[in-house]
């Protein structure tokens, strides 16, 4: 009992410590908010697809399935679908439109999908656009791929117009039929095809896909000066007094512990709260399911701080190794850019990670409106990650300079 | 019954012995001073003594608590005043001594009295709301000293507390001292001024390399030079015979003759009545004299004596 009184005083104190410390303020709280800043006006766009693109397009079928392909196209969040002539579909190669991109649906597409003919879709591009290019591309041909599911025959053939060359041939690229997919779908013909966005969150924030991660990776940074706090106490003798004061050593570091997963919580907390009131950033559907993710990120920060300041030997090494690993774990673990956009060996990598499995489960929440069970599995994996870190710590913590 | 007794206490670090097979002890209401230079193991024997470092052998008793099986309940009783300043820079005076107050099991009504009455006692009363980075060197080393009073400890452990501190603070430490010991706690000090040693304790042992050298009252260990001062001696390096120093301690009331930083230390038991026959062996020798001082023995001259080298180097 007495011991838990000195521990809160310890915690207190620390708290004191650390509320007057200016330096450690700007770290935790005036940084990230700048770099989110930034990051969600530069970047957010493009992995939100806040872009607003426009995508001209031709139907010269008179089936259903290119109306179909069209409609679910329409859904897809940041693309608006205009409609044109097939004269101002070609006109993309004199340079003469505001459009970059026209999708053409030739004549008799459901038809012939419907009796295995071979078909295609063709798409213009304007090739001095890079900008958007992949995005739009890849929106059609993820629709076509959809329609080819059920169908099995539509390839998407990509024609580069080149404006000084608009003599260029367009070439139509057609897959082959598959015959016995056409046959099934005689028997079960497609009533629907349905596309739909990947996330299902409303509409997204620019701040919604930064915010996150910047907040996690200085949710690091801040136990790092924590774990340099810790350090500092015992080369100036403050921890030195405390040992030979009648107080536990658990008291000591738990009181530490106590303040500096404190310190986290507000500092997630002010992130999160400046981006959803000042920045209107997304909170998710469950938001019990997000202080569970916030509780376990900084649980799990805190005990890699313990783990930091036990396996280095000075201050100036906390600083070093800890900014290293922690640049480190954001660029794999998906802070600065999204693990989902990575090939799979370096997605798997990323979750050695703190920052992959907190991001796992705040993304899901924010971007994909997920619940509480959804992120269990994260939260789980950060409580195990945060244990291994906590118990390896604070056995090899060494409370005297060697 | 002694209050403090160490017996044998040894400390090593690697291959080097720090402390050495220190044994010593310390009547209740005393100011024991350990005095030696840099380096002669005076930190690490009270780390010991104050349980912050375990032993590599040996063993000390507080009021008959062992400091290797009963850690926990000597820290009850002993009071620590570290040799760097161990108090947190951007806290006030008094938040520091309250945090330490409260590490001691104390709280409430009780510890705001304790703290008003230490701030009074090392003048800085006034202060008490100040940071303490805004403190100077001397101020910063009595609340240091505070801090380790909090708690009314019998036994209290200053390393080294004037380190770097103004002739006035030193002063006004001296005297806080002496308010300590007369409320009726034992002191153990430690310093490398031998003056300071002389002036507060009762009882002092000389620390070097690890060992103590001697120890006793001031005019215990002093005896050992002889009531009759020493006389300190430069020779001009050209045209002096080497048989000198032999001669030299061949006359009459010379005890001991020994060689520091090229000039001769003589040891005599009345110097008065050494000093005619030793310049007679100086004119004889044909030696030019740059230097000549006659002391009175002090500590300095008696770690001298023992070591044979300076306190400070
Ligand atoms: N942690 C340590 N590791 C290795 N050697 C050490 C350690 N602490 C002290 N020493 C060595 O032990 C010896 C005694 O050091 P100590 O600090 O006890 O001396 P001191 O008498 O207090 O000196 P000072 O007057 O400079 O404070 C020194 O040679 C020092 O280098
Ligand atoms: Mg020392």
């Amino acid at each position: 009992m007495r011991q838990f009184r000195k521990l809160w005083q310890i915690t207190r104190k620390d708290l004191l410590v650390m509320g007057k410390d200016r330096g450690s303020w700007i770290v935790l709280l005036l940084t990230p908010l700048l770099i989110i800043m930034v990051a969600s006006f530069a970047l957010g766009p493009a992995f939100s697809g806040e872009l607003k693109s426009s995508l001209l397009y031709t139907n010269l079928d008179q089936g259903g399935v290119g109306k179909q392909l069209v409609d679910g196209l329409r859904e897809v969040e940041g693309l608006e679908l205009v409609e044109g002539t097939e004269a101002e579909c070609q006109a993309l190669a004199s340079g003469d439109t505001k459009y970059k991109t026209c999708m053409l649906i030739p004549t008799g597409f459901s038809s012939k999908i419907l009796t295995g003919s071979n078909t295609g879709l063709q798409v213009y591009v304007d090739p001095s656009d890079n900008a958007s290019r992949p995005f739009m591309v890849g929106m059609i041909d993820g629709a076509a791929s959809r329609l080819s599911g059920m169908v099995n025959s539509v390839k998407v053939s990509v024609v580069e117009v080149m404006k000084f060359a608009p003599e260029a041939e367009l070439p139509v690229v057609a897959s082959d039929a598959a015959q016995t997919a056409v046959e099934q779908m005689n028997q079960d013909p497609p009533v629907a095809v349905e596309i739909t966005n990947a996330g299902a969150a409303a509409d997204v924030n620019m701040f919604d896909t930064q915010a996150p991660g910047y907040s996690v990776m200085f949710l690091l940074f801040g136990v790092m000066l924590g774990a340099e706090g810790l350090l500092e106490e015992r080369d100036k003798g403050t921890l030195g007094r405390l040992l030979v004061a009648p107080v536990a050593k658990s008291s000591i570091l738990g009181g530490k512990l106590v303040a500096q997963f404190m310190i986290a919580m507000v500092q997630m907390t002010i992130l999160f709260g400046v981006g959803h009131f000042v920045f209107g950033m997304h909170l998710g559907n469950s938001i019990p399911g997000l202080i569970l993710m916030i509780v376990m990120t900084a649980f799990t920060a805190t005990s890699f701080g313990i783990l930091l300041a036990s396996l280095v030997k000075t201050r100036r090494q906390a600083t070093s190794v800890g900014t290293l690993v922690i640049i480190l774990m954001s660029a794999l673990g998906g802070s600065w850019w999204p693990l989902s956009i990575e090939p799979e060996f370096m997605q798997k990598l990323g979750h050695l990670t703190i920052n992959a499995w907190a991001l796992d489960g705040m993304n899901a929440l924010i971007l994909e409106g997920a619940n509480m069970q959804d992120i269990l599995v994260d939260a789980a994996a950060l409580f195990i990650y945060g244990c291994v870190c906590f118990l390896v710590g604070i056995k090899m913590f060494k409370f005297r300079n060697a | 019954m002694p209050l403090v007794a160490a017996e044998n206490l040894v400390k090593k670090y690697d291959d080097l012995t720090a402390v050495d097979g220190v044994s010593f002890t310390i009547e209740e209401g005393q100011i024991f001073g350990f005095l030696g230079p840099n380096g002669a193991g005076k930190s690490t024997t009270i780390s010991m003594l104050s349980t912050y470092l375990p032993p590599t052998s040996g063993d000390a008793v507080i009021d008959g608590i062992s400091v290797t099986r009963e850690a926990n309940k000597v820290r009850n009783i002993i009071g620590v005043v570290p040799q760097d300043i161990a108090l947190y820079p951007t806290l006030t005076a008094i938040q520091n001594l309250r945090f330490y107050g409260k590490m001691y099991d104390m709280g409430g009504e009780s510890l705001e009295r304790r703290c008003q009455e230490l701030l009074e006692l090392v003048e800085l009363w006034d202060r008490r709301d100040s940071r303490l980075e805004q403190f100077s060197g001397g101020m910063k080393r009595r609340i240091n000293m505070a801090a380790g009073l909090l708690h009314h400890p019998r036994f209290l452990l200053l390393d080294e507390p004037t380190v770097g501190v103004d002739p006035q603070s030193r002063e006004h430490i001296f005297e806080t001292i002496f308010k300590i010991r007369d409320s009726g706690t034992t002191i153990l000090y430690t310093s490398h001024y031998m003056e300071e040693v002389e002036l507060l304790c009762d009882y002092i042992a000389i620390m070097d390399r690890g060992k103590l050298v001697a120890s006793g009252t001031l005019k215990e260990l002093l005896s050992v030079l002889g009531e009759g001062g020493v006389i300190e001696l430069e020779v001009a390096p050209t045209g002096c015979s080497e048989k000198l120093e032999a001669d030299i301690s061949r006359q009459q009331g010379v005890t001991s003759v020994k060689h520091q930083d090229g000039r001769l230390v003589i040891f005599s038991d009345n110097s008065a009545r050494s000093l005619p026959p030793v310049l007679k062996v100086l004119e004889e020798m044909r030696c030019d004299v740059i230097h000549l001082e006659i002391f009175t023995p002090n500590l300095e001259k008696l770690f001298i004596h023992l070591t044979g080298k300076e306190l400070r180097e």
